[in-house]
């Protein structure tokens, strides 16, 4: 079980975590990543553009730099929270702060979670102390932050109350002994038979009672690491 | 906001001695908010997921905030739903907006009412 981040008399922030705790976390700042990358297009060039850059027109290759440089508009319901509208009202504005913020935006955020990634994969797989200066210890924050706004955004929580009724619903279901697929399943969640196909719940095909224990330590590890830093 | 983990937080809220930042609250404008005057703000929003620890740190680290005002503030966000967390022209808005995305905390520009 993981132990609370401590200040160490280095300065150093460390905690310590069981190998199946550093896997789940390295593996959601993965998929993190992935989600982010896959759903802004990032990384990937359309071939009209890649061939207009490599064109003797300059007006085509500026063309075609502009089309890399304009980010699009989040599509997954969680990156668009990772990535939210700047203005509700004034569309111009925030398709102007998109334009102009977006890039810098998801290289911070990928770069938070790669440094995650990173202090545990350093640590090996027998080690259990993952050690962070400020700088990372800031990025574990953010990074933390971003995945459990993914996995809030899979658990559909959207108020204030949402995690609690998912805890009551989840306390029902376990005192009668019923697992929480089931009981989605009752609530025509997923249509019987459907689950070797994985539907189209995505990350939550992992079950919502895991998801839910993932959010729960992640939001733990947050909560103790804003306890060492902040002071 | 989310306030506890089902693991219980030890300790308790520490109030810092620290001195302000650049958006500098004094005399009675600690009870109504940021005094920086700007045709612009900065408005943080509710949302299900941030911790009320973190916001507090979020908002004393961006706009060095003294403890009680960062954490008004939070509470005012967590109650209210929405709160506006710093003022000024319309390039300095979009920067603190920036800023507050990259920390994971839902925010907007908005401009200023002439009558509020």
């Amino acid at each position: 079980m993981a132990y609370e981040f401590v200040r160490r008399a280095d300065d150093m922030v460390m905690c310590r975590l069981d190998p199946q705790e550093k896997a789940i976390i390295a593996q959601v700042a993965q998929e993190v990543s992935d989600l982010i990358r896959a759903d802004l297009g990032m990384g990937e060039e359309p071939e009209a553009v890649r061939e207009a850059a490599g064109s003797d027109d300059p007006l085509a290759r500026l063309e075609a730099e502009f089309a890399v440089d304009s980010p699009r508009e989040p599509r997954d319901s969680a990156v668009r929270r990772l990535f939210p509208a700047a203005s509700e009202e004034d569309p111009a504005l925030a398709e102007e702060f998109r334009r102009l913020g977006q890039g810098d935006l998801a290289s911070g955020k990928l770069s938070a979670l790669g440094v995650v990634q990173r202090s545990i994969d350093r640590v090996g797989p027998t080690a259990a102390e993952i050690v962070l200066d400020e700088e990372a210890a800031t990025a574990w924050l953010t990074g933390l932050n971003d995945m459990r706004l993914v996995l809030a955004d899979r658990l559909s929580l959207r108020e204030d109350e949402d995690l609690d009724t998912l805890r009551m619903l989840q306390q029902i279901a376990e005192d009668a002994g019923i697992d929480g697929d089931d009981l989605e399943r009752a609530a025509g969640g997923t249509p019987e038979g459907a689950d070797a196909s994985g539907g189209d719940d995505g990350p939550t095909a992992a079950g919502p009672d895991l998801v839910l224990a993932v959010y729960d330590l992640l939001t733990w590890l947050q909560e103790s690491l804003v306890r060492v830093v902040a002071r | 906001m989310q306030g506890f983990t089902q693991r219980p937080a030890r300790g308790g809220v520490r109030v810092s001695t620290t001195g302000e930042g650049r958006r500098l609250d004094t005399g009675t404008a600690l009870l109504e908010g940021p005094v920086q005057d700007g045709p612009w703000s900065a408005v943080v929003w509710n949302d299900p997921v941030n911790l009320m620890s973190y916001v507090v740190h979020v908002l004393r680290t961006l706009f060095g905030y003294s403890h009680p005002t960062a954490h008004r503030l939070m509470l005012q966000v967590h109650e209210e739903g929405r709160a506006t967390v710093s003022r000024g022209s319309r390039e300095e808005m979009e920067s603190d907006v920036q800023r507050l995305h990259a920390w994971g905390l839902r925010a907007t520009i908005e401009r200023i009412e002439e009558d509020s």
